[in-house]
């Protein structure tokens, strides 16, 4: 009994693998489709449960803190790969990096002239009202002039298979990591496969995320000190953390392993003090430096803004690139590109409405059973409305918020997101996906072939966030078309 | 007018405090109506401030002091000199309207949107009603009536509020210090849509009011299209005028704060500041 | 490496050490007194009072307990929190400097620390007596080995490697200390007794506290003969529990650690280190006993703490967080 059932239902979504009709299969799926065909189910079921179990003993896992005692989980990994052909990627990665040029240049701007809002492209009051919009680090001049060195932007497809920007993410992405350990993963289970498809590689991220970081120190010596500035033990990312820091071969530190002397950033090491040129963080402005931002972090350096303001350490992701990543901000997004680069969009937005507008505010207050409506400032899929999934009562508590405060909410229509045929309970089924590539900007800007492409495991459900029931699948870029 | 400022903040500890990192914003302004002729910073232990300018255009001075110390001081001295109340323009009549409409009220949105300290909930917008109920007028005569409103039904008592209260909590007290008089008076302002910003900074006082303490001064300024920014002080209910000297604007006290910073070691005993506001002929009254 | 991690790498390793030397010392005495039905009730409080004694902490202990009886020096020393030296405490705070250096160890010897945690959670004194004691203690001290031969098997031979081996050794060689102290707590015997019944019944328990007793057996002759099981502690240099070894392990760790590669050692630590091992290297028992048994044992006790001391804030010190300054009112 094979996996590849003959009812396998595409239902009105744009599915990756199959044609609407559920039994053809598209060009660059076509080996998957032969190898699922002739593999009997327990042979699969083997391979999954040899990659899970290798998961639990890598510790691949992410916490969740509900309670004072967190749960560690595997971040659940289904076998069946997404699959780019060449073409489509080529046309995303020039969509990408056309984005983050743009959105560097808009956070430059910002936090230098702010032309962009004098000539009136980006209402002033959205900036300015914007719970990331950093005052402190107004003229600030960041090493390279890169605001953001490390960019994980959300795609999905419509149900016609187009590709749109759902949101970029510009302070801490997460995802690296899995990233990672699912391409590991899939080259266990299935090499044979994987070599006949000439997959590009994503292992290069670790080097090449090493190399964008040392593109920014200081010059101060040839051999730049550079770390990884972890929240600790308690942050739900932290296995990604420790991942990283060990792929790049760079120290792993928390804030009150760094002390400030001088306007210069130093580490405690049972050698004396070594000094710090350049610091991957993953800690959010808000608890980077009590000095500065609040005062009652304990997982900040005080004074590591003024010792980067000195120009003694380069931070990466810089402060205050969170602006642009506000959900409000992003509906700008396509006027921010043909204002700094003078193009039009190559990757488009999903349509947005946007509270703060008269016009659209009313829209959304008329019509909010039917949208999906989200919080400016909240992640992970938390303060979100999917309006034809929720209750009268759900409805009506989000409609009196979006009227009380309406800078702080957006709607979109909602997207019938693409499908991927997913294991569940023995055999395939379509799950909705959604594909996070990471960008990193150094000397050159780069997108990995790949990233993370999220699936959300419960049946109908859109939500492919760890922390709520989503779970993964690796991707892979081909090198050819098929 | 030419003016000496003293500004010294002591701060003792229980014990040892070591890598102390603070910013500190004394300096006063220069613009159009105020030029800071000198200013001197002088920090116990020693250690060598950097500066740069924020977003308000407000001067910071930033230092660090790693080997421990019992005490830090802080003492800033400047010399400034005000434009004679003469010299200065009259505030135009502008409707509010008029300001509705104005080009640059939007570069303004933080200035009439809520705040950290002045949460712009219901029960300002009814007390900014209830002053003004004798009918809407000009927007700096609106500005000026909310804030006589609070200097004749607020009691100035030091001691009732802290340093951490908000704006909606001392308008339930209606009573305070001048940081409060100026979170309400903001808070009034801001939900009429008028833009206005917090200012920090020192008053020449020739009419001192008992029980006042000689602290830094708070007012606020508020925003007239054609004009610029007015000042008005609703604790002593005046447009502000020569004797006052601006040291930093902001959204609230949380943008301004003259002293913050963190440290490691002991918790602080005491801490206790010294203002000296002097009239003077071109010196430095003596600490 | 990081000095938060050196310390937490310091630690694990003393509080493990700590914790199955506790269990030593509370098994064996439970064992000597069932052997001994002789005694009467004075000398079995007065026991119990030297165990109190030996761990320094004779005033929490009158805190909250009112004599010292076989049950209640179980709990005090086995569960009771409140008491910073008991094995779930110790166990509890392995377990938290383990977790916070995840990473830097390998999984088994979390899982190993992690599980005796567990098990400890799961029992109270009374469950303890009901299934045997000697079966709470053997899988104390059972955890304690395997997690010591896992870090031998499976952590690098590197720095982090020499902070795990010092903090080892200085808490063996203080409790060491302890155990011997023991016997000094007891009332001396008259004349008549020593040599006596008791007197060697004492001894005994005392090397079988640190697991000394075939190892000294062969050492010496079967007969268990007054102050010669002192000896054997303090100065035998083969036996990896005795004093001399565990100082010759620390002045050598501590060498490395400081990174002192001249002969002559130039901190204070290493210094007293060496002149610790020189002591333990030519002294005698019989200057010792004339110098006085508890007074010596006091003695190394102080040197090993101020040792610790100096190394923790040389190598391993990271502050506690930071305060905000308070702010004006305007």
């Amino acid at each position: 009994m094979s996996l590849i059932s003959t009812n396998y239902d595409a239902g009105s979504f744009f599915d990756e693998m199959f044609e609407p009709d559920g039994k053809t299969v598209r060009p660059h799926y076509r080996r998957l489709a032969e190898r699922l065909t002739t593999l009997p189910a327990a042979d699969f079921n083997q391979r999954r449960a040899a990659v899970d179990l290798a998961f639990l003993r890598r510790g691949v896992t992410f916490t969740v803190y509900n309670d004072s005692e967190g749960t560690e989980r595997i971040f659940p990994f289904d076998l069946i790969p997404r699959i780019i052909p060449s073409r489509e990627w080529a046309k995303l990665e020039a969509g990408l990096i056309q984005r983050i040029t743009a959105l560097n240049l808009f956070l430059h701007d910002l936090y230098h002239g702010q032309k962009i809002l004098k000539d009136k492209i980006v209402p002033a009051a959205l900036i300015l009202g914007a719970k990331h919009f950093r005052r402190e680090f107004m003229n600030f001049n960041v090493p390279r002039d890169i605001y953001v060195h490390i960019c994980g932007t959300d795609l999905i497809r419509d149900h016609a298979g187009n590709y749109l920007v759902l949101e970029d993410n510009l302070r801490c992405p997460s995802g690296a990591s899995y990233m990672l350990e699912n391409r590991v993963a899939m080259r266990r289970a299935f090499p044979n496969l994987f070599s006949s498809y000439g997959v590009r590689p994503v292992e290069t991220y670790g080097d090449a995320l090493l190399k964008s970081l040392l593109y920014l120190a200081p010059d101060r010596t040839d051999k730049p000190n550079v770390v990884l500035l972890t929240p600790g033990v308690y942050n739900s990312a932290y296995f990604e953390h420790t991942f990283l820091a060990r792929q790049m071969g760079i120290p792993i530190v928390e804030g009150r392993d760094l002390v400030v002397r001088d306007s210069k950033v130093y580490m405690r090491t049972t050698a004396g003090l070594v000094q710090v040129d350049v610091i991957y963080r993953r800690i959010d402005d808000d608890f980077l430096d009590p000095t500065v931002f609040r005062a009652d972090s304990m997982l900040g350096v005080p004074g590591l803004v003024g010792a980067a303001r000195a120009g003694h350490v380069a931070l990466a992701n810089s402060i205050g690139t969170g602006v642009a990543d506000d959900k409000v901000i992003y509906a700008y997004v396509p006027k921010i590109i043909k204002y700094y680069l003078g193009e039009e969009p190559i990757l488009a937005n999903v349509n947005t409405y946007l509270a703060a507008e008269p016009l659209d505010r009313k829209y959304i207050l008329e019509n909010i059973s039917k949208l999906v409506v989200k919080s400016a400032n909240e992640a992970g899929g938390y303060g979100m409305l999917i309006g034809p999934a929720s209750t009268k009562a759900e409805c009506e508590s989000f409609r009196a918020q979006v009227a009380a405060n309406p800078r702080n909410f957006i709607a979109q229509d909602p997207i019938a997101l693409s499908r991927s045929p997913t294991y569940c309970d023995g055999e395939l089924q379509g799950r909705h996906i959604d594909l996070r590539p990471y960008i990193l900007y150094g000397k050159k800007i780069t997108v990995t072939p790949g990233g993370l492409t999220r699936v959300a495991l419960r049946k109908g459900s859109l939500v492919v966030n760890s922390s709520q029931g989503g779970g993964s699948k690796d991707t892979w870029v081909l090198q050819g078309d098929e | 007018m030419h003016l000496s400022i003293l500004h010294r903040t002591t701060f003792t500890y229980a014990g040892k405090a070591h890598d102390s990192f603070n910013e500190v914003r004394l300096r006063p302004i220069d613009d159009a109506f105020q030029k800071c002729v000198s200013f001197d910073l002088r920090l116990e232990p020693t250690a060598t401030p950097q500066d740069y300018s924020d977003f308000y255009g407000n001067t910071i001075h930033y230092f660090d002091i790693a080997e421990g110390h019992t005490k830090l001081i802080v003492e800033a001295q400047s010399l400034v000199e005000t434009t004679p109340n003469d010299d200065r323009p009259s505030v135009p009549s502008v409707s509010s309207s008029d300001l509705e409409h104005s080009a640059e009220r939007e570069m303004f949105a933080e200035f009439y949107t809520s705040s950290h300290y002045v949460p712009l909930e219901v029960e300002l917008w009814r007390e900014a009603q209830d002053a003004l109920c004798d009918g809407r007028a000009d927007v700096w005569n609106e500005v000026c009536r909310l804030g006589r409103h609070i200097y004749r039904t607020f009691a100035y008592k030091p001691k009732t509020t802290g340093v951490s209260t908000r704006a909606n909590d001392a308008l339930k007290l209606r009573m305070g210090v001048c940081q409060d008089f100026a979170h309400v008076h903001l808070g009034l302002c801001r939900s009429l849509g008028i833009p206005a910003r917090y200012v920090s900074g020192y008053f020449f006082n020739t009419t001192r009011r008992p029980r006042e303490i000689e602290a830094s001064h708070a007012w606020i300024e508020a925003y007239v299209p054609g004009f610029g920014w007015a000042a008005f002080d609703p604790t002593h209910d005046r447009p502000a005028d020569d004797r006052y000297v601006k040291v930093a604007v902001g959204r609230d006290y949380a943008d301004i704060r003259p002293i913050n910073g963190t440290y490691r070691g002991a918790p602080t005993r005491s801490l206790k500041v010294d203002v000296k506001v002097r009239q003077t002929n071109g010196r430095l009254v003596p600490a | 490496m990081l000095s938060r991690v050196a310390h937490s790498l310091y630690w694990m390793s003393r509080y493990i050490e700590r914790a199955e030397n506790i269990a030593r010392l509370l098994e064996v005495n439970l064992q000597f007194l069932l052997d001994f039905q002789g005694l009467n009730d004075a000398s079995l409080k007065d026991h119990w009072d030297s165990i109190i004694l030996s761990t320094g902490e004779e005033k929490l202990f009158a805190e909250h307990y009112k004599t010292a009886t076989s049950r209640t020096v179980t709990e005090f020393l086995a569960f009771d929190l409140r008491n910073p030296g008991s094995i779930l405490a110790c166990v509890f705070a392995a377990r938290e400097n383990a977790r916070m250096i995840r990473d830097q160890i390998s999984a088994e010897m979390w899982e190993t620390i992690n599980e005796l945690h567990l098990y400890l959670k799961s029992q109270n004194t009374t469950d303890v007596w009901a299934g045997g004691p000697h079966e709470f203690f053997a899988r104390i001290k059972q955890a304690s080995h395997l997690f010591q031969g896992l870090t031998g098997a499976t952590y690098s031979r590197s720095e982090g490697w020499e902070f795990i081996q010092f903090g080892k050794y200085i808490e063996r060689a203080d409790k060491t200390t302890r155990i011997l102290d023991v016997k000094y707590h007891i009332l001396l015997p008259n004349a008549s007794d020593v040599g006596g019944a008791v007197d060697t019944a004492q001894w005994q328990a005392v090397l079988r506290s640190a697991s000394a007793l075939e190892a000294y057996r062969r050492a010496h002759v079967s007969a268990i003969l007054p102050w010669k099981a002192a000896e054997f502690l303090i100065f035998s240099d083969s036996f990896p529990r005795s004093l001399h070894y565990c100082v010759a392990q620390i002045d050598d760790f501590l060498r490395r650690i400081l990174s002192e590669t001249g002969a002559r050692p130039k901190s204070d630590a290493a210094r007293a280190a060496r002149r610790l091992l020189a002591d333990l290297q030519s002294l005698s028992i019989a200057e010792i006993i004339d110098q006085g048994l508890h007074e010596f044992l006091q003695q190394v006790q102080t040197t090993l703490d101020t040792i610790g001391e100096e190394v923790v804030q040389t190598t391993m010190f990271y502050p506690a967080e930071s305060s905000a300054e308070e702010q004006q009112q305007q």
